[in-house]
């Protein structure tokens, strides 16, 4: 089976990420807190709460290199965690934010790190030494709506955002000081803030959003059940769209340059697959089920959902709501919200990868040992 | 200037709806409904805001819509890349609270569901801009 492992943590999880060596595991149970979990003799203890923010946090971040937790929330606040001896030192960073900040990420160099955020503005952050403090830029007066995704090119220059105006934009966000021009190749011209590309496919909120490994294809997700696959950044790009006939995505995740895993409200994980010509198309279910005719399963979807209301009605997490779950036989059993990657350091890809989502549980996943899928990975 | 544009090019649309409803008017004559409730999706909806084009398309669909009375075959011979905007109509169809209408409109979303699955529901139910 795929799923190799399923933790209840929570009754709901935002967003979680993970340390360096996989052996801890940090998330956000739909509150203002941040709970990291280890793993000790087979079973999850809770080793520490990180606690500063005043509301949910929409937002983890752990680096590899530099072990430093950065956590974003609605209080419009970001945090910088650092580890000393035992403890979680955090460093405010004024976002200078009037809405909530909505998903943060690590540059690759982990020398910044963006913010989007409910204010149409992206917080591009990066640590000045001479001050000991956190610096926020902002890229304004870009985006029609909240900034839903942001995600970074391997070169450490380009950032990619999806927006609830629909449209997919790459910025660069070169910082004097703070980057090298030689290190940017092709890029090296361009200036903080400058707009690289704007993609107008979606005609609805566009959620989720990843670069392939290489940089050379960006992917993300439409509220109306699409998926665009973007070749050639630059000025001019050439774009797929794929249109499924399940519900829609609301994160991606690249395995390879040639295989892609789309989570979101269908609570089971999707894979698309690129063939020799480098066209996208849907595959199949990671998980095992949906196996059912289609009226079938429209069916029972229907009175399972009902069962799960009256269920909720008495009690969370009553018998019903197990049951009905045990039938459906899935991993997760609502909405599957952020998807992360278990590469290791020095790893040429990763086959091994963590979801987590609104039934509070985070599910690892493994591709190896799925014989359709080796030719992808 | 721009209104303008707008209004002539209304007019090119209109006539050529009213060359699609005769063309359609013949298929069915010929009894080859599916045929002509294929000519109707082809192109749909028409690339305008002008509520006039969309009411006058509309007219034209709804009759090729209420002669299929073979919803499976329809579907034998229906293209995937049309099950889009076909449920665009058929969500305007059940949107007239017009009983006939709603009767054929909602036999053939079942089988349309069944074909193309929520995300098709998803699509219509977005799309703000293409709308019919």
């Amino acid at each position: 089976m795929a799923a190799l492992s399923v933790h209840q943590f929570a009754q709901c999880i935002t967003c979680h990420a993970w340390s360096p060596d996989h052996s801890m595991v940090a998330f956000c149970p739909n509150n203002n807190e941040v709970h990291i979990y280890k793993l000790l003799e087979e079973k999850w203890e809770k080793i520490h709460v990180l606690q500063k923010h005043d509301q949910i946090v929409s937002g983890i971040d752990w680096s590899i290199r530099s072990n430093k937790i950065v956590t974003v929330s609605h209080d419009r606040n970001s945090y910088v965690w650092s580890k000393e001896t035992t403890e979680w030192v955090p460093t405010l960073v004024i976002l200078r934010l009037n809405r909530a900040a909505l998903c943060v990420q690590w540059s690759p160099k982990e020398n910044k790190f963006a913010v989007g955020s409910g204010a149409k503005t992206v917080c591009i952050c990066y640590y000045e030494q001479e001050n000991n403090w956190w610096v926020s830029k902002l890229i304004r007066k870009r985006h029609d709506s909240s900034v839903t995704s942001v995600a970074w090119h391997p070169n450490n220059i380009f950032l990619a955002t999806t927006s609830t105006d629909g449209k997919c934009r790459v910025f660069s966000t070169f910082i004097k000081g703070v980057d090298t021009r030689d290190s940017t190749g092709s890029s090296s011209d361009s200036k903080f803030g400058e707009q690289i590309m704007q993609l107008d496919l979606s005609l609805s909120w566009a959620f989720g959003m990843k670069w392939s490994p290489s940089g050379n294809t960006l992917a993300y997700v439409g509220h109306n059940s699409m998926i665009y696959f973007v070749d050639d950044v630059g000025p001019s790009p050439s774009a797929q769209n794929v249109a499924f006939r399940d519900l829609p995505l609301r994160d991606v995740l690249f395995i390879s340059e040639r295989m892609l895993i789309g989570v979101g409200f269908d609570c089971n994980p999707m894979i698309f697959i690129a063939d020799e010509i480098g066209l996208w198309s849907f595959l199949r279910f990671l998980d095992e089920r949906k196996t059912a005719s289609a009226s079938a399963k429209y069916g029972s979807q229907f009175s399972e959902t009902f069962g799960k209301f009256y269920g909720q009605s008495k009690y969370g997490t009553s018998n019903d709501t197990l049951e009905s779950s045990r039938t459906r036989g899935g991993a997760h059993e609502n909405c599957i919200t952020s998807i992360v990657s278990l590469k290791k350091v020095g790893d040429a890809s990763a086959t091994s990868f963590s979801t987590s989502g609104l039934d509070g549980k985070i599910v690892i996943w493994d591709l190896q040992k799925q014989q359709d899928l080796e030719e992808f990975l | 200037m721009a209104e303008f544009v707008e209004a002539d090019n209304a007019e090119a649309i209109i006539t050529r709806i009213e060359h699609k409803s005769r063309k359609i008017e013949s298929l069915l004559k010929q009894y080859k409904p599916v045929e002509a409730l294929k000519t109707a999706l082809e192109g749909a909806p028409p690339k305008t805001k002008d509520e006039r084009c969309k009411s006058a398309y509309w007219i034209v669909v709804h009759r090729a819509l209420m002669a299929i009375r073979d919803v499976d075959s329809l579907f034998l011979s229906l293209d995937p890349e049309y099950y889009d905007v076909l449920m665009k109509y058929l969500y305007k169809g059940l949107s007239t609270g017009d009983r006939p209408t709603c009767d054929q409109c909602l036999k053939i979303h079942e089988k349309l569901t069944e074909r193309a699955g929520l995300g098709c529901i998803l699509r219509t139910l977005a799309d703000t801009v293409n709308t019919v």
